[in-house]
């Protein structure tokens, strides 16, 4: 380790000293500018988790609908009245024909994984979007679209997806919290360097000693969650690679809008046919499903029929992954067999667990696995919101061990705006910690508040979480810090606590109930608010105590300060 | 043995060796003792029987989820087991020693009757 002076500039931190001080600098800067938004990719990714649980919870009114569902499924089953998945797919097709002609793409979902389910059909709108209709599993016809109506419009648990690789902002915001995932391997890296006595700190947590605790607690939810954060940051990184570095793509496909189309085309569907322009009826597909399944060794989850209605038309029968399945493999691609419409011939055979593409798909596929949680079942679902909240933890600490060390020590790193600039961290750590739980939580509400019928509801839902957090910000930046950590943390817990009063009050429902008919998503989800409740109410705790004392020592000193001057 | 049984048994596993690891230093056999150093031969065997511990959660991992998804999960647990191991040492540590002594036993014998 030279000592190597880089830069002697005086205020600038950079290159002084050894080869350690030099991280040390990285890491606290690198750190702290970027643990905010990290803090919010880590929160929201934690509850993304649970994503399907949060929308579960979010859609009450279908929770009937599909009791219902089930319960006359069951009943057409016990009675022998289910329609065979060859007259599905005749269904779908028939439905396609009569009311989407024209359309490139059919995409039928016959069954679910044991025979029965729904029947759904998928195709892309004049505008390139996903559209989708449900069939009556009876009679083959579109199901009236009544029930619908009451249900409430909610973006449910994918907001939390969303925002937390792409803030809602689209491509832009995915460069953000990429170059952000960037930073924290670069944070991560850099502090374990800085890290002098990670060994013999490796269990060390010492309480209610101030900045020495929240260093202690820093260092042990990063440290004994290090191959989970390297993990998380690196696949998050590189599930996007080819948006990050598309140098590869230009190169071979040049940068038109449509390169990465064509890319994508190549390798996911090699040899797609173009249109012949003869026209040819589509085929019976249930002899597609049946030799396919046969091939993959899985149930049929969907029949894609390209170019539908053309003698160049190709039928791809994609499987379901069985729980066991998912539970083995990392990779979560599930069984494809793709066939040519005319004349039947096997195209392209994909065994469930494997891709398309040779090695390097199958690695950038298991990334996506690993970063998604989407193997391992519910326990892993735990394993990984336990280490998400410890992430979580990491930046929170981090940014406040950074206020907290400098509360003691004025270090002057700004000049003559050095007490500004604190002041304005330590309101966005409010703001960004607390408050980002306000508006976690206040999403919750508004989707029981906001009136059902209400135009644009999913958009109003995300502005009640922006606008508070928003609000939040203008909280912390005016009130005193003290003041608005405590009353933030306060209004969390509040917010927390009465989430199931909420349900009960606007919906009917709450977790006793859900508990005894056993829908777990429902408890888990208020149930979780509770346990994320407690915690702000002990934060509260801390910090009314911490006040007390405060307020207790600066009396105490105004009172020798008057004995003096008396 | 499904993913919940496999989940307690790994979980128990990396918690009582991750315990059996920190009582090995001067540190924290302090907390749980009050003696100032640890005897060379108690610091090493603990040392050792937190590292077979910790190894013996693979065990768990592999059956409930596979050889590829185990390790993964097995690095999962350790993780857990070693931050239920710091926050209960720093709240109890005598109690966070009773419990890591009763789970091991516990957890290697449901391992026994799996096999």
């Amino acid at each position: 380790m030279g000592k190597t002076v880089i830069d002697k500039r005086p205020g600038s931190g950079a290159g002084r000293g050894g080869f350690r001080q030099a991280q040390a600098w990285l890491h606290t800067w690198c750190g702290l500018w970027f643990s905010w938004l990290l803090y919010a990719v880590f929160l929201t990714g934690t509850l993304a988790v649970f994503q399907e649980a949060i929308t579960h919870w979010m859609t009450p009114e279908h929770h009937a609908e599909e009791a219902a569902q089930e319960a006359a499924q069951a009943a057409a089953q016990a009675a022998g009245q289910v329609a065979s998945r060859g007259q599905r797919l005749a269904w779908g097709a028939a439905f396609m024909e009569k009311y989407h002609q024209g359309a490139e793409m059919w995409e039928i979902w016959p069954t679910d994984a044991q025979g029965g389910g729904e029947l759904k059909v998928y195709w892309f709108d004049k505008q390139r979007e996903y559209a989708d209709a449900d069939l009556d599993t009876a009679t083959g016809e579109p199901m009236a679209d009544g029930n619908h109506g009451a249900a409430r419009a909610t973006e449910g648990g994918h907001h939390f997806v969303d925002f937390h690789y792409e803030l809602h902002a689209g491509q832009a915001g995915l460069w953000v919290v990429g170059v952000a995932g960037m930073a924290m391997l670069v944070a991560l890296i850099s502090g374990v360097i800085t890290h002098k006595r990670i060994f013999q700190d490796f269990f060390t947590f010492r309480a209610r000693k101030g900045q020495r605790s929240w260093l202690d607690a820093h260092n042990a939810v990063a440290v004994l969650t290090l191959p989970f954060q390297l993990m998380i940051a690196y696949t998050g990184i590189a599930i996007s690679a080819m948006s990050f570095m598309p140098a590869g793509i230009w190169s071979q496909y040049g940068t038109a809008p449509n390169a990465i189309q064509t890319y994508a085309a190549e390798l996911g569907e090699p040899g797609k046919p173009p249109l012949s322009g003869q026209a040819m009826a589509v085929p019976d597909l249930e002899s597609f499903a049946a030799r396919g399944q046969a091939l993959m060794g899985q149930p049929v989850r969907a029949v894609v029929v390209d170019h539908p209605g053309d003698a160049a038309a190709r039928v791809g029968i994609y499987g379901w992954n069985s729980d066991a399945d998912a539970d083995k493999r990392l990779s979560p691609n599930t069984g494809m067999a793709m066939f040519s419409a005319a004349s039947g011939e096997l195209l392209q055979l994909r065994m469930p667990g494997k891709a398309e593409g040779g090695g390097a798909s199958l690695a950038q596929s298991v990334m996506g696995g690993l970063h998604m949680v989407k193997f391992g079942g519910w326990p892993m679902k735990w394993v990984y919101f336990l280490c998400g909240l410890a992430g979580t933890a990491m930046m929170a600490t981090g940014a406040i061990l950074f206020v907290v060390k400098r509360r003691s020590k004025h270090m002057g790193e700004f000049g003559s705006a050095t007490a500004t600039v604190y002041r304005l961290i330590e309101g966005l750590n409010v703001a960004a910690i607390a408050g980002l739980g306000v508006a976690c939580i206040g999403y919750f509400w508004a989707n029981r508040l906001l009136p059902l019928g209400m135009a644009n509801r999913v958009q109003w839902e995300l502005g009640v979480f922006f606008g508070l957090w928003l609000a939040a910000l203008l909280h912390g930046l005016l009130r005193a810090p003290a003041k608005a950590w405590l009353e933030q943390m306060a209004l969390l817990a509040a917010l927390c606590l009465l989430l199931p009063v909420l349900n009960a009050v606007t919906v009917g429902d709450h977790w006793p109930a859900q508990l005894l008919r056993g829908d777990w998503e429902s408890a888990g989800v208020e149930l979780g608010a509770w346990a994320f409740g407690l915690a702000a109410v002990w934060a509260c705790r801390v910090l009314w105590r911490r006040r007390a004392l405060v307020t207790g020592k600066a009396a105490s000193s105004t009172a020798n300060k008057l004995q003096v001057g008396a | 043995m499904n993913s919940w049984q496999a989940s307690g048994h790994a979980l128990a596993l990396a918690f009582a060796g991750m315990t059996a690891l920190a009582f090995a230093m001067d540190r924290h056999h302090e907390q749980l003792t009050g003696e100032r150093d640890i005897p060379l031969r108690r610091s090493r065997l603990l040392r050792l029987l937190g590292s077979l511990l910790l190894a013996a959660a693979l065990l768990p991992s592999v059956g409930g989820w596979g050889a590829t998804v185990g390790v993964v999960a097995w690095l999962g647990w350790i993780s857990a087991g070693a931050l239920v191991a710091v926050l209960w040492i720093a709240a109890a540590p005598r109690w966070a020693a009773r419990a890591a002594a009763a789970l091991a036993p516990l957890a290697l014998l449901g391992l026994w009757w799996w096999a």
